[in-house]
């Protein structure tokens, strides 16, 4: 998690520019004539954003705190034992193995760098909203729960494949059916 | 010793076989529906109506009741085993309960919730019979300046949710009150940071932001742990010993009144009541620093305030004929197709209803726990999915929470940008929980602000004038310096000092909060 | 200018019709013309009816209950869906309807605030935007105060928003320019009062507005006569006026505006539009529907039970009538100020 952990004056800095821009936008908000009113509809937006930027300022002029190892993060010498296991459970576990101990516990993914590996599952969840009424809600539910297990390292193809789809098919049912939530149809002509 | 007369025919009521197997079907529907994140209670209920439709009016809202108040009882669950809010009322039952979950002790936590709801259920109950008639002036006594006053006090505890770094909370809450005034305005009609999106012209829909915030910025770290560090399914204690019962007895009592209070006021409801509690207990606790990192406390007050709440919501409904809330403003339509004209004179002209509908909540709860207790080692395992495949799932039920409200993928890419945000903030330090609570309570703010200086014709000093506003404000600056002044003398303290502390700030954002959506959630 | 009301432009019909075919033939997609069968046309999937409003609105209660009728009496061969699309007074809901030209699968339920949105420029659809389907029936809009308000009649406080409207606060369960404003406002106007003046506080619906008036944080509150109906009875609030033509049955003993000297009419029409574009046979399909649905044994009951009058028309008919109610609408807010 430390590759996403920004100095503190760079995260006041990002925000400052980002609370100007709030703030002038909130200028820009019409003033409301037509009936009298007392508080415009713009001046809680230019309130709110005049009193971030000063806190953006409070936080840039602040003393960081002390550094502190995130203290859930794995150290470097965990995550080279992770991927050692990772790719054990891929490539040669069967399913007998895989309900061994090491499996229940699987290592995540497959890259090294945390940011890759954040970058490719951001990725796969656009991919599923990108496909998620084209495709329909079953086939791209089943081919994203079971990718993305797949690439995560879950070693149990078989169980994989029927959890992707079965939990796709009862969602849907349970959704569209019991629910009357409809979810997007897609290919299948449900 | 009249009503307690009435009561017992109540219970006669109630006991009927057919009401009985009623209440049954309307909890287990609720807590169903309840636990799949981004369905509430409102869509439990409107799915129930067609079936309430075809019954005798009394066992019908018998039945709509109870799923109700199953569905917030529901709720817990998934909050606590996914970070996942199934409600919005129990989004501040995942503070605590998610990292009790991580440790191990998610039957613990269930259980908790559990204990939590029904007391704050009973008591919410006892109170809608004892004081439902006196009470309707309670709810009539709260006007804009009121509201303002209670959602001030509110906000200050954004003081309380902050963590270390107050600078870094009091930015989250300003970020989440702007979120809140996304859409169009209601007072005056303007369009205001829509950026000509129609699908922001209703605003941000709280569940986005809480299922991002928490539950996928979850998903995002437990890929960066690599699988390590809790939620790896050993459940230990499923048990609760007797010191902790005692221990929970207190928040979970405190927090069935303020909850059952909280209720009664209409457009406040159960997520604004979990919240007051959890950040007064947090306040009040002796341990208070652990509220956030899995202290049972902080399960039980949130989920006993929701629950309270939830009954609490009855009162306006019963003795006005005016809905609190989304959920009970279903519930009047609901009442009025059935020939029940709920008010003032309802008491009176159909007491069966009343009666039959309280003593129903009586069983309605014991039926919840004992429904629940059992299941809770089988919800407990969910946990023992290997996390390569529960990741993804939580992410499909995310998706399908979200997109089941709206229907729209302009929803779902906000749902990733907040969980992108989530996260964000979380490596950075910067705690979640007043975001959310400024996206809830910062909307009802403003709105009643500038409904009061409507009134007033633009008079500041109405809020200052008036008895219930004056004392809320009082408390609400009350509660700002005191924890100032504790920060204060803590960062003297820290100067120089170890950084003990710092891992106390990453694990507060972990927290999830609950909603208004009153609107929705009521 | 206010005494529009029903019965003022209803000789004016004929006139409007004349004028304003061009305009429905648009509206309706084909035209009323060669109605050669409505049986041609089924919806295919479940239909989603839409409800512009949050649960628990006039929107919402009709949306549910004609919606339960018409599959309870099988008169539409696939489900009706409800979806709430609150927001904005209605133009959330709307858009969002735009959004599905010629998808004969959706239907959203309406009433003025389809026009009054619009006229206030708060919305990017005009009633024009869709095609009418039905109008189900009508409500008085009732002016009441709490049982020990000093105004006991709507001249006592017409006197005293003409003398001093900055004293009198009224509650409404909508925003400015929208249906509870706009009843206020024309009925104020008509007695002689500048509404532009008048301090009139939105709140998020009926509800919420009576219970502000209840608690004594404002003076008068504007709702649906079925809102208040409960509360009259009781005698917590006194109904000081009604704004239907006729007494309403819902409100006996509360007179009509007129009685009270007052020359205006302000009906809560409901009814059902559906995106632009639909074909000939698809409206026909849903006209008809709704046609048999108000005549319905169920539907009268929960008509009874919810306030409200059967009043039908049919797709033509109905855009006649918005037509002619946009006329009146426009010239009351433009006299507030409120017209863009």
């Amino acid at each position: 998690m430390h590759h996403f952990r920004f100095s503190q004056r760079t995260v006041a800095a990002v925000l400052g520019v980002l609370a100007v821009a709030y703030t002038v936008q909130a200028y820009r908000i019409p003033e409301f004539a037509a009936v009298q009113v007392p508080v415009q509809p713009g001046t809680l937006p230019r309130g709110l954003g005049l009193l971030l930027i000063v806190l953006c300022l409070a936080l840039f002029l602040q003393k960081p705190a002390p550094k502190t190892a995130e203290p859930s993060e794995p150290t470097e010498r965990d995550r080279s034992v992770d991927k050692a296991g990772t790719a054990g459970t891929a490539e040669t576990a069967g399913t007998a193995e895989a309900t061994t101990a090491p499996a229940r516990r699987p290592a995540l993914g497959r890259l090294a760098d945390a940011r890759l590996e954040l970058a490719v599952l951001l990725g796969a969840i656009a991919l599923y909203v990108l496909l998620f009424e084209p495709l329909g809600f079953v086939p791209a539910t089943a081919l994203f729960v079971t990718g993305t297990a797949w690439y995560l390292g879950f070693g149990r193809h078989w169980v994989n494949a029927l959890v992707g789809v079965g939990v796709a098919a009862a969602l849907y049912l349970g959704m569209s059916e019991g629910l009357d939530v409809a979810l997007p149809t897609g290919i299948l002509p449900l | 010793m009249d009503a307690l007369n009435q009561l017992f025919h109540g219970f006669g009521v109630a006991l009927s076989p057919q009401n009985l197997a009623f209440v049954f079907l309307g909890v287990l529907m609720g807590t169903v529906i309840g636990m799949l994140p981004g369905l509430g209670p409102i869509s439990a209920i409107s799915l129930m109506i067609p079936v309430a439709f075809t019954m005798d009016p009394t066992s019908a809202i018998i039945m709509l009741a109870g799923v109700y108040y199953g569905a917030i009882f529901g709720g817990s669950t998934s909050s606590i085993l996914l970070n996942a809010p199934g409600v919005a009322g129990t989004v501040a039952t995942s503070f605590d309960g998610y990292p009790l979950a991580r440790k191990g002790q998610a039957g613990k936590a269930l259980s908790v919730a559990a204990i939590a709801s029904f007391v704050g259920g009973t008591v919410g109950v006892v109170g809608l019979m004892l004081v439902a008639p006196s009470l309707s002036a309670l709810t009539v006594s709260f006007g804009p300046a009121e509201y303002f006053a209670l959602m001030v006090l509110g906000l200050t505890a954004v003081v309380t949710l902050s963590g270390n770094n107050l600078t870094k909370g009091l930015i989250s809450g300003t970020v989440g009150v702007m979120i809140a005034l996304v859409g169009i305005d209601s007072q005056t009609s303007t369009l205001r940071f829509t950026f000509g999106r129609h699908e922001l012209y209703e605003g941000v829909e709280f569940l986005i932001v809480a299922l991002g915030v928490f539950a996928l910025a979850e998903v995002f770290v437990m890929l960066l742990r690599r699988g390590q560090g809790g939620g790896d399914g050993t459940i230990t204690s499923l048990r609760l010993s007797r010191r902790e019962l005692k221990e929970i007895s207190g928040p979970t009592g405190r927090g069935s009144v303020l909850g059952f209070f909280t209720g009664v006021l209409p457009g406040a409801g159960a997520t604004v009541a979990s919240f007051l509690s959890y950040s007064f207990e947090k306040r009040l606790a002796k341990d208070g620093k652990t509220f956030g990192k899995g202290n049972i406390k902080g399960v039980a007050a949130p989920e006993s305030a929701n629950n309270g709440a939830a009954v609490g919501s009855f009162v306006p409904l019963l003795t006005l004929g005016v809905p609190g809330s989304g959920t009970t403003a279903v519930l009047l339509g609901a009442l009025l197709v059935l020939g029940v004209q709920p008010g003032p004179l309802l008491l009176d002209e159909q007491p069966d209803m009343f009666w039959g509908v309280v003593a129903s909540m009586y069983i309605g709860n014991i039926v919840l726990l004992i429904l629940n207790l059992p299941l809770i080692p089988l919800f407990a395992k969910v946990l023992k999915t290997p996390q390569a495949l529960l990741l993804p799932l939580v992410v499909v039920f995310c998706v399908v929470g979200v997109y089941g409200h709206s229907f729209s993928t302009f929803d779902l890419w906000m749902l990733i940008g907040f969980g992108v945000l989530g996260f964000l903030m979380r490596a950075n330090g910067f705690p979640a929980a007043p975001l959310i609570l400024g996206l809830i309570l910062g909307g009802l703010m403003e709105k009643s602000m500038r409904q009061a200086l409507l009134i007033s014709s633009g008079d500041l000093t109405t809020f200052v004038t008036k008895p219930i506003s004056a004392t809320l404000l009082a408390l609400a600056a009350l509660s700002l310096l005191a924890p100032l002044y504790g920060a204060w003398r803590r960062t003297r303290r820290r100067q120089g000092l170890s950084e003990d502390d710092g891992r106390g700030q990453d694990e507060q954002p972990k927290a999830t909060v609950g909603g208004t959506q009153e609107r929705e959630n009521g | 200018m206010f005494r529009a009301g029903r019965r003022g432009s209803r000789a004016a019909v004929a006139a409007v019709a004349a004028g304003s075919v061009s305009l429905l033939l648009a509206a309706c997609g084909e035209g009323a013309g060669a109605a050669s069968g409505g049986g041609d046309w089924k919806p295919t999937k479940p239909i989603e009816y839409v409800a512009p409003a949050n649960t628990g609105g006039g929107w919402d209660t009709l949306a549910r209950s004609s919606a339960r009728v018409l599959d309870k009496a099988g008169l539409v061969n696939r489900p009706m869906r409800v979806v709430n699309k609150p927001g904005a007074g209605g133009a959330i809901g709307w858009s969002y309807i735009a959004k599905h030209q010629k998808d004969p699968h959706k239907l959203f339920v309406t009433s003025p605030p389809i026009l009054l949105v619009p006229l206030a420029g708060e919305s990017g659809q005009t009633y024009r935007d869709f095609t009418p389907v039905a109008r189900l029936n009508t409500e008085p809009l009732a002016y009441v105060v709490k049982a020990d308000s000093p105004f006991k009649t709507f001249e006592d406080l017409a006197a005293k928003l003409k003398a001093d409207p900055g004293k009198v606060s009224v509650a409404g369960g909508s925003g400015p320019g929208s249906l509870d404003h706009v009843g206020l406002a024309g009925a104020v106007q008509a007695a002689g009062a500048d509404a532009s003046k008048v301090k009139y506080v939105p709140f998020d619906g009926g509800g919420e507005a009576l219970t502000s008036l209840l608690g004594g944080h404002t003076d008068v509150a504007v709702a649906g006569g079925s809102e208040v109906q409960a509360l009259v009875r009781s005698g917590d609030v006194r109904a000081l006026a009604v704004s239907s033509e006729k007494r309403s049955p819902i409100l006996p003993d509360t007179p009509t505006l007129a009685e009270s000297g007052i020359d205006y009419v302000f009906d809560i029409w409901r009814g059902v539009m559906a995106p632009k574009g639909l074909t000939e046979e698809q409206i026909a399909y849903y006209e008809k529907a709704f046609e048999k649905m108000v005549e319905h044994d169920s539907w009268k009951k929960e008509s009874k039970k919810l306030g409200w009058t059967n009043s039908y028309l049919g797709s033509e008919e109905f855009g006649k009538f918005l037509d002619e109610q946009n006329k009146e609408y426009a010239g009351i807010l433009t006299e507030v100020g409120l017209r863009k």
